[in-house]
């Protein structure tokens, strides 16, 4: 697989900042799994959240502080939670379904409750994770089939996990992210003959473009 | 003409001083992973708890909550001694990893989802992928005076971002900037930081 898109270097300092909402977060991190250029990148970003860490000026510990560490360790020696970080073992099933999204999809991509919001295009929103004004959903787009051209009030992260689509900016396949902000409309089209799906998130509401759209718009809720 | 000399040695100093607690925090670091070395881990407790701290009530912890957690942070530094990997990350950037995500899981009650960034085999359907490659190894030794000359206003977004955890929306509206410039500087910041790191990629 060869990645084209990647995110904007600003959403992937911001991210190891930790200065994303949570479904920017989770977006972001689903596409540093199968991208080892933007994982450089925030290597190089944490390495920056180091050196800051640095420089501020240091705050006063309390008077029994390392003891109480030292009981912290004494009653947990060692990391009894360790989080198995996604690994690039699975090679198949990985770029449908980024490790991070294991979590929240037990069953895959195949065992989504899909709601069909017009058809051809069904959705799966995640109820759980935050997102500012916006949301964190998975979109089903079948075949030739386009959303209405729209822009956003905030900004919006999408990432293909399946199949492929394109738009005014181009074409955006497996592993691909688009990072948009409120300067951009687009028009996505699924345009291969597999259904494309793609993880979304966005931190405000969809402006949909004309008439018809935007009465759709409370019905469907993005 | 020359320049006016100014007795401004506190820099270089610094600067010195800096490169001689990283080595030694990386010695310290590695004693805790080998040797469970008590000794060792205080020292690092000593340097780094109270930046710990200080990161945690710039957040908007109370000093009481930044302690507890400063006090956790340095508990998981422990326990995780084994996993830090000396030539991937500075041990500064590695517990600011760690303090980061602790503070987005205690004080925003929220998922931090990472990745292990040190993945080393890419998987390439046609085998042709040109980023075939584990993380670069990161030299930070000029990080110290990337910060130092970062301009003025590049600086003040970068630290809303690390230091408040503001979203690039929300440093927007405390700075009066649109979206777009928040952006862009914070890119500009990044561009920095890439070349004082040295352009591996």
């Amino acid at each position: 697989m060869s990645i084209c898109h990647h995110p904007d270097e600003s959403t992937l300092m911001a991210y190891s900042a930790g200065a994303l909402t949570e479904g920017f977060n989770l977006v972001v991190a689903a596409h540093l799994d199968p991208c080892p250029q933007c994982r450089q990148k925030v290597a190089e970003a944490e390495a920056l959240g180091g050196e800051l860490l640095g420089v501020l000026p240091a705050a006063q510990m309390s008077a029994d502080g390392l003891d109480r560490v030292w009981d912290l360790i004494d009653r947990e020696p060692a990391d009894s939670d360790a989080v198995v970080l996604p690994s690039a073992a699975q090679v198949e099933s990985r770029y449908d379904l980024p490790g991070v999204l294991k979590a929240y999809l037990p069953q895959g991509l195949s065992g989504v409750h899909w709601r069909t919001v017009v058809p051809g295009i069904r959705q799966y929103v995640f109820r759980d994770i935050d997102s500012g004004s916006g949301t964190v959903r998975l979109l089903s787009i079948a075949p030739g089939t386009s959303i209405p051209q729209h822009t956003h009030c905030g900004s919006e992260l999408t990432l293909v996990l399946r199949g492929s689509y394109g738009d005014e900016i181009g074409r955006f396949r497996s592993g691909d992210m688009a990072d948009l902000d409120d300067s951009v409309k687009h028009q996505p089209v699924a345009d291969t003959d597999e259904t494309c799906i793609c993880l979304i998130a966005t931190d405000d509401r969809l402006k949909f473009s004309d008439m018809f759209s935007r009465l759709l718009q409370p019905l469907v809720g993005i | 003409m020359l320049a006016v000399t100014t007795l401004e040695s506190t820099p270089q100093d610094t600067a010195v001083e800096a490169d001689l607690l990283a080595s030694q925090s990386v010695e310290w670091l590695v004693c805790v992973a080998n040797d469970r070395d008590r000794l060792a881990f205080e020292k690092l407790y000593e340097h780094f708890a109270p930046k710990v701290k200080s990161y945690l009530q710039r957040q908007g912890a109370d000093p009481a909550t930044a302690d507890d957690l400063a006090q956790e942070t340095m508990a998981q530094v422990w326990r995780k001694a084994t996993q830090y990997e000396a030539s991937r990350a500075a041990p500064g950037a590695w517990i600011f990893r760690i303090a980061r995500n602790l503070r987005i899981d205690r004080l925003r009650r929220q998922r931090f989802h990472e990745v292990d960034l040190t993945e080393t085999a890419e998987i390439a359907d046609d085998g042709m992928d040109s980023h075939t490659r584990s993380t670069d190894r990161i030299d930070a030794s000029r990080l110290p005076a990337m910060v130092r000359e970062l301009p003025a206003e590049q600086f003040e977004v970068i630290q809303l971002a690390y230091f408040e955890g503001m979203t690039q929306s929300e440093i927007g509206e405390r700075l009066e900037l649109p979206l777009g410039t928040v952006k862009s500087r914070m890119r500009l910041a990044f561009g920095k930081l890439r070349a004082a790191i040295g352009e591996q990629s």
